[in-house]
């Protein structure tokens, strides 16, 4: 591995999958994300099988821990239902939806809750998934689309995700 | 100063030292230093030790203790004072009172011998003597040597070399020196700093860490000056080529002893290198980019959370089925409930005893079909017949059913038939207790 090669697996490491021009140099063993407008790629690293992050799921081994797990989860799965518009394609990069949308398939799938629990909940939820690049997150368009990190799940684990995008309201 | 140094021919002096390495075998006046003196006063002494002692072989005296040094600045200072007469060794002597008047008196021609001071005019019975500029100017800068660790005066010394390299009238020769000159300084510290990093606790190390700090940028001017040097005088790259050797020797050194620093520092956790202030009054002072800057050439690890589709599934699952997750609000402390009781097994005896009480009414025994004739109606006979066998057999109360053979029959009757059976008191006396 080159020494710019390594720059960039630190930085994607340390910030995340990166964001930069589409002409800048593609270091290798990294997945282009071509933005749909184009004017941006998104440098997302291609682990092998046995490296991935699941597989301290596998070990028994804790994760990192997100606040409200659960809800942040049902709001990723809410925002795939809304912004997967082709679920037979690939996942990246879907298409932009609004917030109401989302909040309205978040209320599909949670329905016992009062409105402003359900709403602070979503936002914690899609702010925290914008953070770590699950989403992307228009906070004054008030939309959401996928983010790169979405690229990462491979093909057995997207066959499920489908189940799920069609059991889902 | 250090131009001073040289036109007064002390520094060309320094320049050549011994070769030998038998300094001195002679002490001043037998003036023998005990260990403990000479380990408070090492750092100190230490320095002035290296300095003097081409002059202290050429004089036939040593300084041993860091008080002859004041002895000598004490004379210099007084000589300062004296004016353009000049003193003579009485004169001298009295105004160093303080001090030893034999031991001024030895100082005086040590610093006599090595030309420090002279006499006004050379003739044999002049009494009278000058004191030159330059030794003291030459103390001071030994005694802020000694303080700061001469440091400062590297840097310096480095800059004015290649200030002197870099002169339009400089010959091949100014060079040749100075990369000597540099080329020795270079494997002094390299070498006392490889002997302290081989041999010394990490405690040394520390009191010695001076030799460490800016090492960086007086190898970087050091450099500056061999390029002037090599650039200029093709010719002399042989001394440059020593002159590497030793800068690198150097580097090898500070790297060496700084790993056992850090070492040590790792397993104590202990960043005493600098005083707690100085690192104090950098986070005070500092502004938000030097302190950022701190971390600069560290990354992070940030990882991200990671959902699994099945987790994502799982979760969805969950939403469906859980209700709304409610915080049961703030109570204060002191209104905590009361732990439950124990829980006792329900006892109807009471109510059982006033039933039966209030069926005999005083009898010893009533019959079954009395009783069941004041019942309105089958249920109510049902409940009352389940009493009367409840009565019967708890254990505490002394009541008894007994049933018998006969039956009555009636058919238009509520219970339209009724075995025969009698209620008793069992016990008379405890009946009477509990009346």
């Amino acid at each position: 591995m080159s020494d710019d090669d390594a720059l960039w697996w630190a930085k994607v490491r340390s910030g995340g999958p990166q964001r930069v021009t589409p002409d800048s140099a593609y270091p290798a063993g990294m997945t282009r994300l071509v933005e749909p407008d184009a004017r941006a790629v998104w440098l997302l690293p291609d682990l092998p099988d046995n490296a991935r992050p699941d597989v301290l799921e596998e070990l028994g081994l804790s994760g990192f821990p997100v606040d409200q797990r659960g809800d942040t989860a049902r709001v990723l799965a809410s925002c795939l239902r809304c912004c997967w518009s082709e679920p037979s394609g690939p996942i990246w990069p879907g298409t932009s939806a609004s917030l109401d949308d989302v909040a309205a398939s978040f209320r599909a799938i949670t329905d016992t809750r009062d409105d402003r629990a359900r709403h602070a909940a979503l936002l914690g939820a899609v702010r925290r998934l914008a953070a770590s690049g699950w989403v992307g997150f228009d906070e004054e368009q008030r939309t959401v689309r996928l983010g790169p990190r979405v690229a990462a799940w491979n093909a057995a684990e997207l066959s499920t995700l489908r189940e799920l995008w069609r059991s889902m309201p | 100063m250090e131009e001073n140094c040289r036109r007064s021919g002390l520094h060309a002096r320094l320049d050549n030292p011994p070769a030998g390495d038998g300094i001195l075998s002679r002490m001043t006046g037998g003036h023998e230093p005990t260990l403990d003196q000479l380990a408070g006063d090492a750092a100190v002494v230490r320095l002035y030790r290296q300095v003097f002692a081409v002059l202290a072989r050429e004089s036939g005296a040593m300084i041993a203790d860091v008080d002859l040094l004041d002895v000598d600045e004490a004379i210099l200072d007084a000589f300062a004072d004296a004016g353009r007469d000049g003193l003579t060794v009485e004169q001298a002597v009295a105004a160093c009172r303080p001090f030893d008047p034999q031991l001024v008196g030895r100082r005086f021609e040590v610093l006599r011998e090595y030309g420090a001071i002279s006499k006004v005019v050379d003739r044999p019975n002049e009494r009278f003597h000058r004191a030159a500029f330059a030794p003291y100017v030459m103390l001071l800068f030994l005694r802020r040597m000694a303080e700061r660790g001469g440091q400062a005066e590297l840097h310096q010394l480095l800059t004015l070399e290649h200030v002197n390299v870099q002169a339009t009238d400089a010959t091949a020769a100014v060079g040749r020196t100075s990369v000597n000159r540099l080329t020795r300084i270079f494997r002094h510290l390299g070498n006392e700093l490889a002997i302290l990093a081989a041999g010394s606790t990490a405690e040394q190390l520390g009191e010695h860490a001076q030799l460490l700090w800016g090492n960086k940028s007086l190898i970087t001017q050091a450099e500056e000056v061999h390029a002037v040097v090599l650039d200029r005088w093709p010719e002399l790259d042989g001394e440059c080529a020593t002159l590497r050797i030793a800068l690198a020797a150097y580097g090898d050194a500070v790297e060496s002893a700084a790993g056992r620093l850090i070492e040590q520092a790792g397993t104590t956790r202990a960043l005493g290198l600098l005083p707690v202030e100085s690192w104090l009054s950098f986070a005070r002072g500092s502004s938000t980019e030097s302190l950022a800057a701190v971390l600069d050439g560290f990354v992070f690890d940030a990882p991200a959370p990671w959902f699994s589709p099945h987790q994502l599934t799982e979760a969805v699952e969950d939403g469906r089925h859980t209700g709304p997750v409610r915080q049961p609000p703030p109570r204060p402390e002191s209104a905590t409930a009361e732990p439950d009781p124990q829980p006792v097994p329900a006892d109807d005896r009471e109510q059982l005893h006033d039933l039966a009480e209030r069926l005999l009414a005083d009898a010893r025994s009533v019959t079954v079909t009395g009783v069941l004739d004041g019942t309105d109606d089958w249920m109510a006979g049902r409940r009352m017949l389940a009493d009367l066998t409840a009565i019967h057999h708890h254990p505490d109360l002394p009541y008894a059913l007994a049933w018998s053979d006969g039956l009555r029959v009636d058919d238009a009757g509520s219970p339209s038939w009724v075995s025969a059976g009698t209620f008793t008191r069992v016990s008379e006396d405890e009946d009477e207790d509990e009346r």
